[in-house]
């Protein structure tokens, strides 16, 4: 299997508040570490890379967040304008049509148009090359919709070519599908949580993702896994207490403990149900207790994927 | 304002409304939130239904049967005392291809204008990811059960936009965008309304989409515009329910930056709307276990404190004890840190909206909520006022 980090388009998605966007950019960053020239994509939502980074802001233009590291908020109307320019080559063509009044009004209420515009966009800079031949980006990762609207964003260049057979929409929605399916070329990484909904949705989404949309599915990645902290001896301890015991303060100490506890014993079963269902590498993302979410955090996640990564990587070596 | 006030005010705010939206973005616990209103208002004598678009089966899971649909289930609520309280708990699902199946057949003028739209390729994949297709089935469904009066109490679960509003704007933006005069002239080519320049433009479109996908559009834009004399009138309709006395609002969020800034956001944009948030729940708040002062407490101090926690501990050597005790601070501190943040998060969220809205908080469970003695855990944190 062609290792996570040779892919050219590497996709996070999951449900709402998993923890996507933070792990999409961790594995930018360490994609960026291993010297890979990497883009760092948003898909036209309220930008979060800048205060995550501490960087220059996010925006429609390209910017350079870290050593290696860019990143771009793409927006359908920035989408359209570039492919429309690239096409009409001349911009006063572009403007008549793109900026006439009936166009526009047209073009707001055609379905799919903006996910396949975005999409289009995130696969041109995964293909880019310079004048010299060479590609530009060594890796593009994305922080994909969420599931819900993460699977009709992924399926829609299927959807077309499902519905018309020529043309040049068919032509290049037929490039991003086949693109997409590659094992060689891309990766749909999968991120949850270790609790009930989270894991049953992400089942169900990895199922879907195999069946209809046939893209390959890199990673599961269960984020904010709680460190044990206790030792077996101390948990008989805490759990062989009785409820209400000590005065507040000290009590306090005590179902702190407990929560932490079955917290604890609650992710280790859906991490097992993960762990048997799942054939694809299965990384576990530390519980940050932290205030705030910044730079140095994705620094030590992006320190975590990568060694857990390797790991994979040479057991699954040494196991072929 | 006291916790008990807040929820006083919350569960009488309800009593007097017939419909309760639940907003807020996705990942919050908006469905179990809609869940525990209605088992709440069935507890209390009503007939309630709760109402979910979300096709994943959160809500059929978290009251424990094995999947819901477009039709309303009866939901059990022996656990709670037979039927003591005179309530009734009911759930559906709204099947999204078949409510807007439906709508075509109730809105299209013949049967030839219903069949072209049902057929029609586009309409097959798009029925139901239009923008606002889905909120506007949503808001006619709601509609035609809130007319059907079988319900004293209707709780909808909104689907997670990032836009939560579209619930509202969404039908007559629906409406607007397709049926602007603008729009008319690709599915009216002879109307005459069509210029030179524009047939120009429309011809160097079709260089992009390629003649059969411009074609296939046209066709389905002239097949909706069918449906749109109903579409306007229902969408008047609900918008009005919306902002009448029947109606009230819930902003569901979670006690981070990124949340409660959309919860505010919501509130604002639903007061343009005229539309009355009747509360904000905030879910998964974790509680400040121990009083600050006493975070820093001498481990030995602590481990002699303990003495009787259970007889394993009491057998232990002090120093044993002492890492033991050393540990519970380290995790007493670590969330703190947690309840801080979540304290600050809920104290911006009362700065900005206005004193008269109750703020309730579900704090954050030992165990997922995903059965009905679950939902009522939240319940109890919701509406007890004890």
């Amino acid at each position: 299997m062609t290792s996570l980090y040779d892919r050219r388009m590497v996709l996070f998605s999951g449900k709402g508040g998993v923890g996507k966007t933070t792990l999409a950019s961790a594995f930018a960053l360490s994609c960026a570490r291993r010297g890979q020239r990497t883009l760092l994509i948003e898909l036209n939502v309220k930008d979060r890379l800048t205060s995550l980074f501490g960087a220059v802001k996010v925006s429609s233009h390209i910017s350079e967040i870290e050593h290696n590291l860019f990143a771009v908020n793409i927006s359908p109307q920035s989408a359209m304008e570039e492919y429309g320019l690239m096409k009409l080559k001349v911009k006063v063509v572009y403007k008549a049509v793109f900026e006439n009044r009936v166009v526009q009004s047209f073009l707001r209420v055609v379905p799919g148009l903006k996910d396949l515009l975005m999409l289009g966009k995130s696969h041109f800079h995964a293909t880019e090359k310079d004048a010299a031949g060479n590609y530009v980006w060594d890796k593009v990762v994305i922080d994909a919709p969420a599931t819900g609207h993460g699977i009709f964003f992924l399926k829609i260049p299927s959807v077309i070519t499902s519905i018309i057979e020529s043309g040049p929409m068919f032509s290049d929605a037929k490039k991003i599908e086949d693109f997409l399916r590659d094992p060689k070329l891309t990766a749909l990484n999968l991120v949850t949580l270790p609790e009930e909904m989270p894991v049953n949705e992400t089942l169900e989404l990895r199922e879907t993702v195999q069946r209809e949309l046939k893209i390959p599915i890199g990673m599961v990645v269960a984020n904010s896994v709680y460190e044990p902290l206790f030792e077996d001896e101390q948990l008989e301890w805490l759990m062989g207490s009785e409820h209400g015991q000590f005065e507040h303060g000290t009590q306090g100490f005590v179902d702190a403990g407990k929560f932490r506890a079955q917290r604890v014993t609650m992710q280790r079963e859906y991490l097992e149900r993960l762990e048997s269902t799942l054939s694809e590498p299965f990384i576990k993302v530390p519980y940050y207790f932290t205030e705030r979410f910044d730079f140095q955090t994705i620094s030590k996640i992006a320190d975590e994927l990568d060694a857990q990564l390797d790991a994979h990587e040479r057991s699954g070596r040494s196991a072929s | 304002m006291a916790a008990h006030t807040a929820a006083n005010q919350f569960a009488s705010h309800i009593a007097t409304r017939k419909i309760v939206v639940c907003v807020g973005s996705g990942g919050v616990g908006k469905t179990t939130t809609s869940a525990v209103i209605a088992l709440h208002a069935a507890l209390t004598g009503r007939r309630a239904l709760v109402l979910t678009i979300d096709p994943a089966k959160r809500l059929a899971n978290s009251l424990g049967v094995d999947a819901l649909d477009n039709e309303p289930a009866r939901i059990p609520l022996d656990r709670f005392g037979g039927e003591q309280h005179g309530g009734e708990l009911w759930a559906m699902m709204l099947d999204m291809k078949q409510s807007f199946d439906q709508l075509v057949e109730r809105h299209s003028p013949d049967a030839k204008a219903r069949e072209t739209i049902l057929s029609n390729k586009l309409y097959k994949y798009f029925s139901t990811s239009l923008a606002g297709t889905q909120e506007y089935a949503a808001a006619e469904k709601l509609y035609d059960i809130y007319e059907s009066g079988e319900y004293d109490l209707i709780v909808l679960d909104t689907p997670p936009t990032s836009h939560a509003l579209d619930f509202l704007e969404a039908p007559n933006r629906l409406v607007d965008a397709i049926n602007s005069r603008a729009m008319q002239f690709l599915y009216r080519p002879t109307s005459g309304l069509l210029s030179v320049g524009t047939n120009y433009v429309i011809k160097t479109l079709s260089r992009f989409t390629g003649g059969e996908m411009l074609s296939e559009l046209g066709g389905f834009l002239k097949a909706f515009s069918a449906l749109f004399a109903g579409f306007q009138e229902r969408a008047k309709k609900v918008r009005e329910l919306m902002s009448s006395d029947e109606a009230t609002f819930t902003v569901v969020t979670a006690p981070n930056a990124g949340n409660i800034d959309e919860a505010i956001y919501f509130q604002e944009k639903l007061g343009e709307d005229r539309a009355r948030v009747g509360g904000f729940v905030t879910n998964r708040v974790h509680p400040a276990w121990v009083p600050r002062g006493e975070l820093g407490r001498p481990s030995g101090e602590l481990a002699r404190e303990l003495a009787g926690l259970s007889a394993g501990f009491d057998a232990a050597s002090p120093e044993e004890q002492k890492t033991f005790t050393r540990t519970l601070r380290q995790n007493a501190s670590d969330f703190q840190v947690l309840a801080d943040l979540d304290a600050e998060a809920i104290e911006r969220l009362r700065e900005r909206i206005p004193r008269t809205i109750p703020i309730l908080s579900v704090p954050y469970f030992a165990h997922d909520i995903h059965s009905l003695a679950g939902l009522d855990h939240v319940r109890r944190a919701l509406f007890e006022t004890s």
